[in-house]
């Protein structure tokens, strides 16, 4: 078990998410199990790094959501082969989101971006699916006792029903988080919506997703290191 | 120089002189007000004739708008090609149609699929031809009579899995050609029925292919040689026309405007001052204010400097940037519409010069 090969397979994992070429982050992926190396720090050091690039792509206009789309079954080719070789308290952050696409909406590439990040994250996604009508998030947030309920909404049209939902998860779990976004939501609407976040389009949930990546990991560390 | 609704409309369209810019739209005009006005529940409007002709002319009637546009969903096209639509009826707030089944299943189908031989009785065209002759009966010498279909990628969209149609449109590029050769020949087909059934001006509804989605470059190569030929469609027929694309479009405007669109509308994330500086001064603009926030939260005063704004980076007409939203306030509307009135020949790029 060299560090070098390490290396090597982590790098492999990473460009391979990032030129969506699914049979070199299987075979990676595969190696990594095979060579007994640790899953966690795969997905860490190989996966999420490659996704981070993939965001900066998309943020800089180089990649768009076809190319992103194509990246994140990369992702998921090889966070299919490392998860059941992880430990959810492995990364010593845990967490329970409830996300979906609000009624009137069947579009649901946003959310399914951001609940790919929660994926790796370890947190457990309850994924209401899209065109969910507004009292299965309150229903589902009670439920599951959910830490952070994710609305997304990709139409001016539907966008409003998000306002409700808040209103209603808020009255009955004061504690919850609602994050809301899509394509018509700015900071402004967030506001009088009462949500505490927002992420406008796909690029920023990403990137949203990714900067809370980055604090678990941090605080991971931080948990290895004390 | 005074001129009806639909001579400022269409003299524009055809590229005549007017007096001022008109506030209008291509897109869809319902506000809970004009439902109220008439007793209508939004999910029954979509599949009568008459209801959905009253809807569309409360928006000229309650505030003035210049124009009256038929119909309100984006599902017409996709239903006449066999997807099932959800109405929401036993929703209480107003929602918008979706589809809930779609019509094509299988990779094999994209550039095969059936297309009904008698379109003008497909789906629910009937019943937006027979709401387009009602307004055109009833208003047809003041007011330009509008509608609209999805351009053949958005309507991919509709009609297939979205995921798998931009994932292939990456990857089976040659495919999704054929896959939207074919969409643009059955909105041809549409467009003649509408234009028959005596529609004044045609909007092009391409809103799913702006750079929040798709490159530049796949913009290009996929999307426009298909709007193209759609275009040279509609000038062949003399069907006044424009090509609307919201989200961003900064990257790709100057492209949308050499697909030759008698006009092109873009909405607010399009930076128009920007627009203006790579297209020039030539092309019909209409935008760009926000459909939403300006016109439901907003103050008389905010869309006053909202459509000052918007003449002053350079458009042409007041326009939204996407469908009205149905809770916009009625001041609002009207504000827009006596702004556009008091500000639409001064501020306006054409008459400053």
């Amino acid at each position: 078990m060299s560090e070098e090969r390490k290396k090597e397979l982590f790098e492999q994992l990473k460009q391979g998410v990032i030129n969506f070429d699914e049979d070199l982050v299987k075979e990676a992926a595969n190696a990594v199990v095979a060579e007994g190396f640790s899953a966690v720090d795969a997905v860490f050091q190989g996966l999420v790094p490659g996704m981070e690039y993939v965001g900066e792509l998309y943020e800089q206009q180089e990649y768009f959501v076809p190319e992103l789309l194509m990246c994140a079954d990369a992702m998921y080719a090889g966070l299919d082969i490392l998860r059941p070789h992880m430990e959810r308290t492995d990364l010593g952050v845990t967490g329970v989101v409830v996300m979906g696409v609000v009624q009137g909406d069947v579009h649901d590439i946003g959310k399914n971006i951001v609940k790919m990040m929660f994926d790796v994250a370890g947190f457990e996604v309850h994924d209401l699916g899209r065109d969910v009508p507004l009292e299965v998030f309150v229903e589902e947030q009670l439920r599951t006792d959910a830490d952070l309920v994710c609305l997304s909404a990709m139409m001016t049209t539907t966008m409003v029903g998000m306002k409700d939902i808040i209103k209603q998860i808020k009255l009955k779990n004061p504690n919850a988080k609602v994050m809301i976004g899509g394509a018509p939501v700015t900071e402004d609407i967030a506001e009088k919506f009462g949500a505490d976040g927002f992420a406008e389009d796909a690029s920023n949930a990403l990137k949203d997703a990714i900067n809370m990546l980055t604090t678990l990991r941090k605080l991971k560390d931080e948990a290895e290191s004390a | 120089m005074t001129l009806t609704p639909k001579e400022r409309v269409l003299k524009q369209l055809a590229g005549e002189e007017i007096d001022r810019v008109p506030c209008y739209s291509g897109m869809g005009n319902v506000t809970v007000a004009g439902l109220q006005e008439l007793g209508y529940k939004f999910p029954l409007v979509h599949g009568d004739a008459e209801m959905m002709a009253n809807l569309a002319a409360t928006s000229y009637k309650m505030f003035g708008y210049e124009c009256a546009v038929v119909p309100f969903d984006f599902c017409v096209e996709a239903e006449a090609l066999g997807c099932v639509m959800n109405a929401y009826e036993n929703v209480e707030h107003l929602l918008y149609p979706t589809i809930k089944e779609k019509a094509l299943h299988s990779e094999e189908e994209l550039d095969s699929f059936p297309i009904p031989e008698d379109l003008a009785n497909a789906g629910r065209i009937p019943v937006v031809v027979e709401a387009i002759k009602r307004l055109k009966k009833e208003f047809g010498d003041e007011l330009p009579i509008g509608t609209y279909f999805l351009g053949p990628f958005t309507l991919g969209g509709q009609i297939y899995d979205l995921d798998l149609l931009l994932k292939y449109a990456f990857k089976k590029q040659k495919l999704i050609y054929a896959m939207l050769d074919r969409l643009a020949d059955v909105l041809i087909r549409v467009a003649k029925i509408y234009k028959e059934a005596g529609a004044d001006y045609l909007t092009v509804r391409e809103m799913g292919s702006g750079t929040d989605l798709l490159s530049p470059r796949m913009w290009n190569t996929l999307i426009k040689p298909h709007l193209i030929k759609i275009i040279s469609a509609l000038k062949e027929m003399n069907f006044p026309n424009n090509l609307h694309i919201c989200g961003e479009t900064n990257l790709i405007v100057k492209n949308m405007v050499e697909c030759g669109a008698d006009s092109i509308s873009v909405e607010l994330k399009n930076d128009m001052v920007k627009t203006r500086q790579e297209i020039g001064p030539e092309p019909l603009v209409f935008g760009n204010h926000d459909a939403y926030k300006l016109l439901v939260h907003d103050s008389v005063d905010d869309v006053e400097k909202a459509v000052i704004k918007c003449l002053e980076d350079g458009v042409d007409a007041i326009w939204p940037g996407c469908d009205i939203w149905p809770e916009a306030k009625l001041e609002n509307v009207k504000a827009l519409v006596e702004a556009t009135k008091k500000y639409g020949a001064e501020k306006w790029h054409r008459k400053r010069k």
